[in-house]
């Protein structure tokens, strides 16, 4: 039986002793831009997503260098405007996860204190109501890190997503109709004839890193590739999401109009099964074949 | 299923962060509260078909996102909508004194002719009121907005909020007021027929390729 066991699980072992050899590596894979960070592909094992997520976006390092900060902003209070937004939001997060469910538990608890430290640190942009879903999905795997992760999305990748223009929301929609128009043409033709813009389909998508469209595992999985490629990865969900929806003629014809087409896009996650191998290769080759064009 | 109706109108659901909006179009719906919901990023939609003056009007609603940082997204939901649900929480001084920009921003965005209804809503928790009827009602009558006090929680005047501004956007089209056929009107006839003749484009036939990706 045991071995049974190991059969089956070898794979995954193996995975995981890579990946354990890359963490102890890191600095050495860093600074020689090796390669070797690729094993994103096959998605980062689940055991050891809480130690890479912060290596790969660069969390851990901004910890290391701001030793104290977060402790400090913690004690501190915040501006009392903030503070209430937030906790208005607080249960509206995931309200079917058990960790978020009650309003005293840990969950709830640890998404005030991140997000309420996120407007001591960042004054000028303060609250924006879509870091709290993905606050919530950094809570879930790497509590300590959480802070330094939203910081280093919100900074780095995703810079303007949460600002209080939203002006790289805005510019990512627009390089969403021209990713979908070279990837997808007919599904793009059909958004456009019926006037269907993706600010009014994806600015969820975008601004929340996907959370509340993708089952959860594949979700884990597209931040995987989040974290190691940036927000281009967000561009091709988003465009395989489309043709998951629109790609085939008789899809298109059974959604004529503007509403229509907005309900199918709407329905997206059920086009998703949870641990969809196949959604993740074809996310992958989108991307490869996006840096060729 | 084929819906048959005679009029559409694009509705928007519009007002501050937490007043209800997204709760006051779900008990439109869903005819119940819906407890556990998420804020809204961007838009939502929502439709229904309701009977007004013995005509079918289907009424096509926007759920927009709450948050000021979000108007620079929601703008461009505005346009073309007939009727708008303007809300404002009894329980919210703020929330109500927001209404002016919401007011503006429908004006200009969808149209000058858009037929607004100001909804107060939470009108089940009367105990903590910070808005007074008759303060409300005073503003909505200098602004030419209808006026109901809501409950998305109790169900009490969500329907009569939507029938309302419906009828008023249908008086208004037999009035020879509004213009149906007007770009941007956020009315459409409901026959399919008729709307393929009036609006060519419609009618070509869709793109039958598979999509080339």
């Amino acid at each position: 039986n045991e071995k049974l066991k190991e059969g089956f699980s070898s794979g995954s072992v193996q995975r995981e002793a890579k990946w354990i050899k890359i963490i102890d590596q890191w600095d050495r894979i860093l600074s020689k831009k090796s390669s070797k960070v690729r094993p994103c592909q096959k998605g980062i094992p689940a055991s050891l997503r809480a130690k890479c997520w912060p290596l790969l976006c660069g969390a851990a390092n901004r910890m290391k260098q701001h030793e104290n900060l977060y402790k400090t902003l913690d004690e501190q209070p915040a501006l009392q405007s903030w503070v209430d937004v937030i906790e208005r939001d607080l249960d509206r997060q995931f309200p079917f996860h058990e960790m978020f469910q009650s309003k005293d538990g840990h969950g709830q608890r640890g998404l005030f204190r991140v997000l309420k430290a996120y407007t001591q640190y960042q004054p000028d942009e303060g609250y924006c109501q879509a870091q709290g879903p993905v606050a919530a999905v950094l809570l879930m795997n790497m509590p300590a890190q959480a802070f330094w992760c939203l910081v280093q999305i919100s900074e780095q990748y995703l810079p303007g997503y949460y600002s209080p223009l939203l002006e790289g929301v805005l510019f990512d929609a627009a390089m969403l109709t021209w990713v979908l128009k070279k990837t997808c043409p007919a599904a793009h033709k059909h958004l456009q004839n019926h006037g269907v813009e993706p600010l009014m389909f994806a600015t969820d998508w975008l601004m929340c890193l996907f959370t509340r469209h993708l089952p959860f595992n594949t979700l884990l999985r597209v931040w995987d590739l989040f974290f190691c490629y940036g927000v281009r990865v967000l561009l091709q969900v988003a465009a395989v999401l489309v043709r998951r929806v629109l790609g085939r003629a008789e899809q298109r014809k059974q959604c004529q109009g503007q509403m229509e087409t907005l309900e199918k896009l709407r329905g997206v996650k059920e086009e998703v099964h949870d641990e969809d191998d196949e959604f993740i290769a074809e996310v992958r080759f989108r991307f490869l074949n996006l840096i060729g064009l | 299923m084929s819906e048959s109706y005679d009029f559409l109108f694009k509705f928007l659901v519009i007002g501050n962060a937490g007043t209800g909006k997204s709760c006051l179009l779900h008990q439109f719906i869903e005819k119940r509260f819906k407890d556990e919901s998420n804020h809204t990023i961007g838009v939502e939609f929502g439709s229904k078909i309701i009977s007004v003056v013995n005509k079918m009007v289907k009424l096509q609603i926007w759920d927009t996102a709450g948050q000021e940082r979000f108007r620079s997204v929601t703008r461009s939901y505005y346009r073309g909508a007939a009727g708008a649900l303007l809300v404002y929480d009894i329980t919210s001084r703020e929330t109500y004194n927001a209404l002016t920009t919401w007011l503006s921003d429908a004006r200009m965005l969808a149209s000058q002719n858009i037929v607004i209804i100001l909804c107060g809503n939470k009108k089940d928790l009367d105990a903590d009121r910070e808005v007074t009827f008759l303060e409300a009602s005073r503003f909505a009558q200098e602004n030419e907005l209808m006026f109901l006090e809501t409950s998305a929680l109790t169900g009490e005047n969500v329907e009569e909020a939507f029938v309302q501004c419906a009828r008023k956007i249908l008086n208004k089209i037999e009035s020879g007021e509004l213009d149906p056929e007007r770009m941007g009107s956020g009315i459409q006839y409901g026959d399919a027929a008729l709307r393929q003749l009036r609006s060519p484009r419609r009618a070509q036939p869709q793109g039958t390729q598979e999509c080339g990706c």
